[in-house]
């Protein structure tokens, strides 16, 4: 008896020291900068000048409604993230589908979506300002040249509508192949004797999508919703590599301008207190997914 | 019946479409590595290069010093970055699934919460306190933030994996009278490995393109990693065909790993995103 307690209260002490090292890290770099990033949203300190930070209380996001620049990328964000989350979840969930009922020889084209993944972001931004370039880029040449439509070529990255979809673009092309295996794996889930079901009723083609399969999908709603929201919310390395925010300031995102305000013009207390709406946001649409997910599967 | 098989053609039609679409940026990016900078400038370009030149790749190795230190920066920081991870969260995940103490069920938690917290919340203190200690522009400066970056996943991946190993296995070699450090080395990690090998090739993959942190961290040419350093150049050096060798250079690796463990990873990944 004497001996068991004595192991497991060796086996405690053990967790403590293998938890450690990660709990260090996480302190360090998680917890504490959490804080301070909450401490600095009430203050004022500019990093060049000010010795110290100095306590301003609210300010920081009182100036916020004040600030043209902060409301416009608010816009651009909300903006692009409304069309970025539509689009990534109905083309992943269509691409999981086609995955999905093509069973056989889909390996090539499956590891052709999913590949994006494991490409570094802001090469893959590299390669399609290439590909938007206007004079020889692929995308007005493949217009002009294989197409005929000459009329649709233009400086892609240059004009601002145009530069939002093209940034839109890249953002899909980096985040769908993940949204994919997760759709993949929840329409893998579905029991067979649900569709075997569905089978027997009759429900064939587009009645047994609509109806047995897209509902059956809930859970994977809840949670590649979360990952669209965090991927849509923020967005930066693209505006950051392939437009630098611009043309103007048409692809300016919050996320780019909390870049912008702590590390060019060091304002590192109203940086943080936007970093902090931003955070809320995510926050905020990921519970309002799981509730509006978790209310209709209740029905 | 040939209905249904005039659908199916369709669905296969519509899927080989797509999947030319995702690969048609890395091929474009390799073709103009292997062409010469007239015939990436041309007026009448091409997809596919005339004749395939390795010129590029040979200026990258004779002439191109600063790409191949870039490329060593984000060597050096991704192996240390990988090595710890693994170390740590194979500790950690082993700690969280049979080592129970007081409150490790509440610091779980919270390192699984903190997957959705933006990067921007974080930055400004890490730039501060990195300031302070002198750790911008070094290597270890960027290792630590990206360790921290990829560990919540990473320590949730491997508590699974050490879940579910029968406690039977423990038990015997307690029997045999080995310390619970050595059943960890010696008898739990190797049936680990599964979860060992995705753990290491998420995090590679992950430190190998992280952008923001280094963006951040690294505003000094000489410490940028690869992923930084040639959006940098990107403005100033039209040399595409250069350009194109260097990014084919850092995009190879993280995909043949890829080709190699995809089984492992989409697993890893489904586990990580629908427990996380």
């Amino acid at each position: 008896m004497k001996k068991t307690w004595t192991r497991s209260r060796q086996k405690s002490v053990w967790g403590v020291l293998f938890v450690l090292p990660c709990f260090l890290i996480i302190f360090l770099f998680v917890i504490y900068p959490l804080f301070y990033t909450g401490y600095l949203s009430l203050s004022d300190y500019n990093f060049i000048y000010d010795r110290a930070p100095k306590f301003t209380g609210f300010s920081n996001y009182a100036k916020m409604f004040l600030d043209s620049d902060f409301v416009h990328a608010m816009k651009t964000t909300l903006f692009f993230a409304v069309f970025d989350f539509s689009l990534l979840m109905v083309i992943s969930l269509a691409i999981a589908l086609l995955l999905f009922f093509c069973k056989r020889g889909t390996w090539l084209f499956r590891t052709a979506v999913f590949m994006p993944i494991v490409v570094p972001a802001s090469l893959a931004c590299i390669v399609f300002s290439w590909i938007f370039s206007e004079n020889f880029g692929l995308l007005n040449y493949f217009l002009g040249t294989a197409l005929h439509l000459p009329a649709l070529a233009r400086p892609w990255l240059t004009q601002p509508g145009s530069a939002m979809s093209s940034i839109l673009v890249v953002n899909l092309w980096c985040n769908i192949g993940f949204e994919t295996i997760l759709f993949l794996s929840g329409l893998q889930s579905i029991s067979g004797d649900v569709l075997e079901a569905a089978d027997m009723d009759g429900a064939v083609g587009w009645k047994k999508l609509v109806y047995v399969i897209l509902p059956n999908l809930k859970e994977t709603y809840v949670v590649a919703g979360i990952w669209a929201i965090i991927a849509a919310l923020k967005v930066f390395v693209e505006p950051m590599v392939m437009t630098n925010g611009g043309p103007g300031n048409a692809t300016l995102v919050l996320y780019m301008y909390i870049y912008n305000n702590a590390f060019l013009y060091f304002n590192m207390g109203y940086a943080s207190a936007i970093a902090f709406v931003l955070s809320g946001m995510i926050l905020f649409f990921s519970l309002l997914n799981m509730k509006l997910n978790s209310e209709e599967a209740e029905r | 019946m040939s209905a249904k098989k005039a659908n199916r053609f369709f669905l296969y039609l519509l899927l080989a479409v797509i999947a030319l679409i995702f690969v048609v940026p890395i091929f474009y990016s390799l073709f103009n590595s292997l062409k010469s900078q007239q015939e990436i400038l041309s007026v009448n370009m091409t997809f596919f290069p005339h004749r395939p030149i390795l010129d590029n790749y040979a200026y990258v190795f004779a002439r191109g010093g600063k790409y191949l230190n870039y490329y060593r920066t984000s060597v050096v920081i991704t192996v240390l970055g990988v090595v710890i991870t693994v170390i740590c969260s194979a500790m950690a995940g082993y700690a969280f699934a049979k080592l129970p103490f007081k409150g490790s069920g509440v610091i779980m938690a919270f390192i699984l919460f903190v997957v959705t917290f933006p990067l921007a919340a974080l930055l400004i203190p890490i730039y501060i306190m990195e300031y302070n200690l002198g750790l911008l522009n070094t290597a270890w400066g960027l290792i630590f933030p990206n360790v921290m970056n990829v560990l919540p996943f990473s320590v949730f991946i491997m508590r699974g994996v050490f879940k579910a190993i029968p406690k039977e296995m423990e038990e015997s070699a307690e029997m045999d009278g080995c310390s619970v450090f050595q059943t960890w080395l010696n008898i739990v990690l190797p049936i680990a490995r599964n979860g060992l090998v995705i753990v290491t090739v998420f995090s590679f993959y992950s430190i190998w393109g992280e952008y923001t942190m280094g963006k951040t961290l690294a505003t000094e040419d000489s410490a940028m990693p690869i992923s930084v350093a040639l959006t940098m150049l990107k403005g100033d050096s039209w040399n595409f065909g250069v350009l194109g060798a260097v990014i084919t250079m850092t995009i190879i690796p993280p995909i043949v790993v890829f080709l190699i463990f995809q089984k492992q990873l989409v697993e890893g990944m489904v586990q990580g995103a629908v427990k996380g």
